[in-house]
């Protein structure tokens, strides 16, 4: 039976068996899975057992749910995966459902705590701002680093405008003798965002194929520009 | 960073008289089109007054300690909130002239402005007229159109195919002189060595798409040849609409400039 291990830091709190077909995790009491602490949505995120598979699935939360320091929004768990609610973690035991979840825990194992914490301060200070003003009720998106040197692991794009490449005013800067000085622009718009590659040689691939024209960017997407992997994500 | 900037009106081919106005001042850092609605010349009154007022403000506060007009927007700098106040004292100008005098009633303009300094660009705007970007062979729009179109776009109601065709195209959800206060959009970015930026109205973009002002902008060296280009473009493609361009080269100072210009003239 999998089942999953709820932490506050390191001490371990419960464990519960994935017994039924869904189980709710959230801060109200009817939940099967109940975290009260502020940083938890009421009803946050719920673990779904699809003919044997097991997923898990962020209800538009708050704070967000991450699966190994990534933030999903529905995405299939793997033994021994860290799931990542407001500060609390539960840790998945069960079948591997994809041949690479061991590789990908291995790697994003060390970062693993500091990006949360970057992640939920950025979150903060950007909600404290919004909160003075009341027209900016627009979603804001961001990449989180996969693969590649960059100078962070995660970029929050709350500019209009946001230039990858390697020349000094770029906020995703590339490394590389010959990397590009304008690699990619990122246009933000009240339709959503929106990437445009520049004429020239740069490779771009959105999702594994190349970027031909000007594309509008969606949860979820993977994005490589030269040898920098990101993911993009739509906070909700 | 250098700025290198100048503009065009044109009347177009169906219409008999130009509403719309622009401004460059290149030493105040500001540029400016607008494009006026109201029948009997209250349209061009609207969007003259537009670009005067915001001139007047600008050049008053790059000077003196003058008041800003409206709510100060914290996450925007000063330069930025310089250029909505500016806008924002338009809509006033506008707005009481237009109660004042029975022949200029529900006048109105749309605005598409910048303002330039050091190494960033403010840019805001009011209505269906258009800033854009062009960086490294690509462009990018830097506006949201207020329009209803748009708006159906954003909801869902209809693809961006079918915004282009729909005749409800030009009904825009804000402009200049409608009432006392008004929502301006602003938005800054940081600029680049050999970033064009473009203003204009909705008499080019309804005429010419983004693909051919990309490779106008991109391949004419000079600002002013630019803008005459574009109006050609936008007439030989019917010109059913006022259109007015302003484009902006931004270049850094390079240092070897001036050790050439020493070659240069002991070459002589």
């Amino acid at each position: 039976m999998p089942k999953v291990t709820l932490k506050f830091k390191e001490a371990v709190l419960k464990e519960i068996q994935l017994d039924k077909e869904v189980i709710t995790i959230g801060r109200n009491p009817d939940n099967d899975i109940q975290i009260d602490n502020p940083a938890v949505s009421g009803s946050h995120a719920k673990i779904i057992n699809e003919g044997g598979k097991i997923f898990l699935e962020d209800m538009n939360s708050t704070n967000s749910t991450f699966i190994n320091g990534k933030k999903i929004s529905k995405s299939a768990l793997n033994n021994n995966d860290i799931i990542t609610i407001g500060k609390h973690t539960l840790v998945f035991s069960g079948p591997s459902q994809t041949a690479e979840a061991d590789k990908t825990l291995q790697t994003k194992k060390p970062g693993l705590n500091e990006t949360i914490v970057l992640d939920t301060r950025a979150q903060k200070a950007m909600q404290a701002e919004a909160s003075g003003a009341a027209a900016s009720s627009e979603k804001i998106g961001g990449f989180t680093v996969i693969e590649g040197s960059a100078e962070k692991n995660e970029y929050e794009l709350t500019k209009r405008l946001t230039t990858i490449g390697k020349t000094e005013t770029a906020e995703i800067k590339l490394k590389g003798f010959f990397a590009p000085k304008v690699a990619a622009l990122i246009n933000r718009t009240k339709d959503g965002y929106f990437i445009s590659p520049p004429g020239t040689k740069t490779k771009i691939k959105i999702n594994g194929s190349s970027l031909e024209g000007r594309y509008e960017l969606k949860d979820g997407d993977i994005v490589e520009v030269e040898n920098l992997k990101m993911q993009f994500y739509i906070k909700a | 960073m250098r700025l290198l900037a100048c503009g065009q009106t044109d009347t177009g081919i169906s219409r008999t008289n130009n509403e719309d106005n622009f401004c460059v001042e290149e030493g105040l850092g500001l540029f400016a089109v607008a494009d006026g609605i109201g029948g009997s010349s209250a349209g061009e009154i609207a969007s003259k007054m537009a670009v005067d007022v915001m001139r007047d403000y600008i050049t008053r506060s790059a000077s003196a300690n003058e008041p800003f007009i409206g709510e100060y927007n914290k996450k925007h700098s000063e330069s930025a909130n310089r250029l909505a106040s500016a806008i924002r004292l338009s809509n006033k100008a506008i707005y009481e002239a237009s109660q004042n005098n029975a022949a200029w009633r529900g006048m109105g303009t749309t605005v598409a402005a910048a303002l330039f300094e050091e190494d960033r660009l403010s840019i805001a705007h009011v209505g269906d007229s258009r800033g854009y970007l062009i960086r490294a062979n690509s462009i990018v729009q830097l506006t949201d159109d207020h329009s209803v179109v748009s708006e159906q776009v954003r909801q869902g109601l209809l693809t961006r195919e079918e915004a282009a065709e729909s005749n409800i195209r030009n009904i825009i959800t804000k402009a200049l002189g409608k009432d006392l206060s008004l929502d301006v959009d602003i938005d800054e970015i940081e600029l680049m060595d050999g970033d064009r930026v473009l203003l204009c109205t909705d008499g080019l973009t309804t005429m010419v798409p983004d693909d051919l002002i990309l490779s106008t902008v991109s391949s004419v060296e000079e600002p002013g040849m630019v803008c005459s280009r574009l109006v050609d473009i936008a007439n030989k493609n019917g010109g059913k609409d006022n259109v007015t361009v302003v484009v902006a080269h931004f270049s850094k100072k390079k240092w070897f400039s001036s050790v050439k210009n020493l070659f240069k003239f002991a070459g002589r």
